[in-house]
């Protein structure tokens, strides 16, 4: 019954923080819900493969994603309260409500265990994205929302449309209780069409969150305005939530004749990402932007993974734990470079490491780490997927991942040399905020993580993604 | 007479591919609530009378009413009344209108189920692309919106396929709606710069 105290105390918590409208009172709450948020991981984790309330299971999958979100909550909150604390006391309030909010949806969409109820959850995101987005009130802000909350909406129409197909193939007395396990049981009578089409109508709409080709351009724009604790967790553990959500339809029909299908659409749609993701670092102008791209870049190459399957499975699920824990901290330091250096614009930027040399740490170590460059968790990953499409025959699809990613990297890396060594393009001198020696620690760890994930991975990491493939084919 | 009403329903649709004005737009989506409200009344026999009462809620007051003077609002903001000069010529929306109806038949005629109503699965797939077609030809705001309105009903004509027994789904729907609808519309959509009426601030 823990679960049902969790959303009780979220949804409480969430109104007393704006009722209350105290800074001190919005701390203490916000960092008591960040510490319930990490004890639910927990309790799941004690009772994986449970069910409770009817709409929520403990499973493999789920519970993975669940616990990288912990793992990276308390940092969010803590640049958070950073970030906010520059705003009065309404938009501090607000700011911090609608986080409790997010992440209590994103909780909830991952331990879902049915089509209906994740689709419910994946819906209330946008709501409190769209709050968390707005935050800064100005012209570029209501743009990005306007975008986010229109393009997700449609999304989410679609893949509406996709569970409504699911309904047609359970059948109509009791659809409402459309869970996947009880649709696994009778997935194999389904005609492939409806299958085919409910897949792709999942598959675009929910891409809208997983930031996947062709819905990418709604993160895209949402990174540009969003303060950088939020874009730490759209581009991060809110994409995981759209993955979760095409991944269980596609585990659900993988054991049907329509599973190559799927695995093509899914190469497809990895490799065009790849496309676009490449095309538009190479002339990024705006350092978010370019994190936002790059996180295109890491889904699509899951996309192919998936898709191609064996080792990418595996893979996949690795490539999308690091890639939260990297691309958080990536976000995090955003906030204080723009302390710093007061822009996100490259021809703007320079001279970090004399301005601020912990900082320029960070983003030389996050870009050896997303690079997938040894020692980053990332390389073994990446390598596996190779590995993967070796084995499988893929071969143009490697050398078209191989030719696209030496692009991103030729682009990432001299945009951050040029942030770290060069001077300013325009010779502006800014004056540096002061920063704390505190908050680039949680940065390091994170990234220390992914590092040391490159040597050793913990046995119960390798058990909870083992157990969440083990019903793929092949 | 649901025939009858889907019909008309399609025929409102069409007409979006032919039509310039924005105040026609409008009145277009008026229409279509009222005609869906009709649907659903013949169609959902055998649902509870607290289902029917949100349903019915659903499309006379929020689609017919509500959402016609909300856009209203947000055209009166934006001193654009037609959308001609932002869009494709009417002409080649309404060829490619009637190639997507063609589709839709061929698709749903494909997908002949005994669970489902096929007339209402071409209504609800000529909606969903005519809907498509609209934001990806027009650059007005308004536009969108009508576009995103007309995958509304699409959706809600795809609830009505299956029936009197998907009560919750069709709550879901209509909750979708509900806080979609009245957020970008009532709160983002008439808060945008009103002499732009397009976005152009994030570009890369």
């Amino acid at each position: 019954m823990g679960l049902i105290w969790f959303f009780v105390a979220s949804a409480v918590m969430s109104i007393l923080v704006v009722l209350l409208r105290n800074r001190i009172a919005t701390l203490i709450i916000t960092s008591a819900f960040a510490l319930m948020q990490a004890g639910l991981s927990v309790y799941c984790w004690l009772n994986l493969g449970k069910t409770e309330l009817g709409w929520f299971t403990f499973d493999s999958p789920g519970v993975l994603l669940l616990s990288a979100l912990s793992v990276i909550i308390i940092p969010t909150v803590y640049h958070g309260f950073i970030y906010a604390s520059s705003g009065d006391e309404k938009k501090f309030s607000i700011y911090h409500s609608a986080m409790i909010a997010l992440i209590t949806f994103m909780s909830g969409a991952y331990i879902a265990n049915g089509m209906t109820v994740l689709w419910i959850f994946v819906e209330a995101t946008t709501l409190a994205v769209a709050a968390l987005i707005y935050h800064d009130r100005t012209e570029a802000a209501l743009e990005a929302t306007w975008k986010y909350v229109f393009i997700c909406s449609t999304g989410i129409a679609l893949a509406y449309l996709g569970v409504l197909f699911l309904g047609f193939i359970y059948g109509r007395a009791d659809a409402a209780s459309l869970t996947f396990e009880e649709l696994a049981g009778i997935i194999s009578r389904a005609n492939p069409m409806y299958l085919k089409i409910a897949f792709l109508f999942v598959l675009v709409g929910f891409s809208t969150k997983m930031g996947l080709f062709p819905m990418h351009t709604v993160t895209i724009d949402a990174h540009s305005v969003a303060p950088p604790p939020v874009s730490a967790l759209i581009s991060t553990t809110l994409m995981n939530v759209g993955f979760l959500a095409i991944f269980r339809v596609y585990t659900l029909f993988s054991s049907t004749e329509i599973f190559n299908f799927m695995n093509n659409v899914l190469i497809l749609a990895g490799l065009l990402s790849l496309l676009i993701a490449a095309g538009y670092m190479l002339k990024a102008k705006h350092l978010k932007r370019m994190l936002a791209y790059s996180s295109l870049e890491n889904m699509g190459l899951v996309a192919i993974a998936i898709g191609t399957g064996g080792a990418g499975y595996y893979a996949a699920l690795l490539l999308i734990v690091l890639h939260t824990f990297t691309k958080s901290s990536l976000f995090y330091q955003m906030g204080q470079l723009s302390r710093v250096l007061h822009t996100f614009r490259l021809d703007e930027s320079g001279n970090y490491m004399k301005l601020y040399p912990a900082g320029s740490l960070v983003l030389l170590l996050g870009l050896v780490c997303i690079l997938a460059i040894p020692p980053s968790g990332l390389f073994i990953a990446e390598l596996m997927i190779f590995m993967g499409m070796v084995v499988d025959g893929q071969w143009i699809v490697l050398i078209l991942s191989v030719i696209l990613l030496c692009f991103v990297i030729y682009a990432m890396a001299t945009r951050f040399m040029h942030i770290n060594f060069s001077e300013p393009r325009n010779n502006a001198a800014p004056v540096p905020e002061k920063i704390s020696l505190w908050e680039p620690v949680s940065q390091f760890v994170l990234l220390g993580i992914v590092v040391i994930l490159c040597f050793w991975q913990p046995q119960a990491l390798k058990d909870i993604i083992n157990q969440t493939i083990a019903v793929l084919p092949g | 007479m649901v025939d009858l009403l889907i019909v008309l329903f399609v025929i409102t649709v069409i007409y979006f591919a032919s039509a310039e004005r924005l105040s026609t737009y409008i009145s277009l989506i008026a229409l279509q609530g009222l005609l869906l409200f009709g649907i659903a009344l013949f169609e959902l026999k055998e649902i509870s009378p607290g289902n029917l009462i949100f349903v019915a809620a659903e499309t006379l007051i929020f689609k017919t009413i509500l959402m016609p003077i909300l856009l209203s609002r947000i055209v009166r903001n934006s001193g654009v009344t037609k959308v001609h000069r932002r869009a494709m010529p009417a002409f080649y929306i309404l060829i490619l209108s009637i190639f997507g109806l063609l589709i839709s038949v061929i698709l749903a005629n494909a997908l002949v189920n005994s669970k489902i109503d096929t007339f209402f699965m071409m209504a609800a797939l000529f909606a969903l692309f005519a809907g498509l077609l609209l934001i990806v030809t027009h650059r007005l705001i308004v536009s969108h919106l009508i576009g995103f309105m007309i995958i509304e009903n699409a959706v809600f004509i795809f609830s009505l396929a299956v029936g009197n027994e998907m009560p919750m789904l069709i709550n879901i729907g209509i909750l979708l709606d509900i806080f979609v609808g009245v957020l970008i519309l009532g709160f983002f959509g008439l808060r945008l710069k009103a002499h732009a009426n397009e976005l152009t601030l994030l570009r890369d």
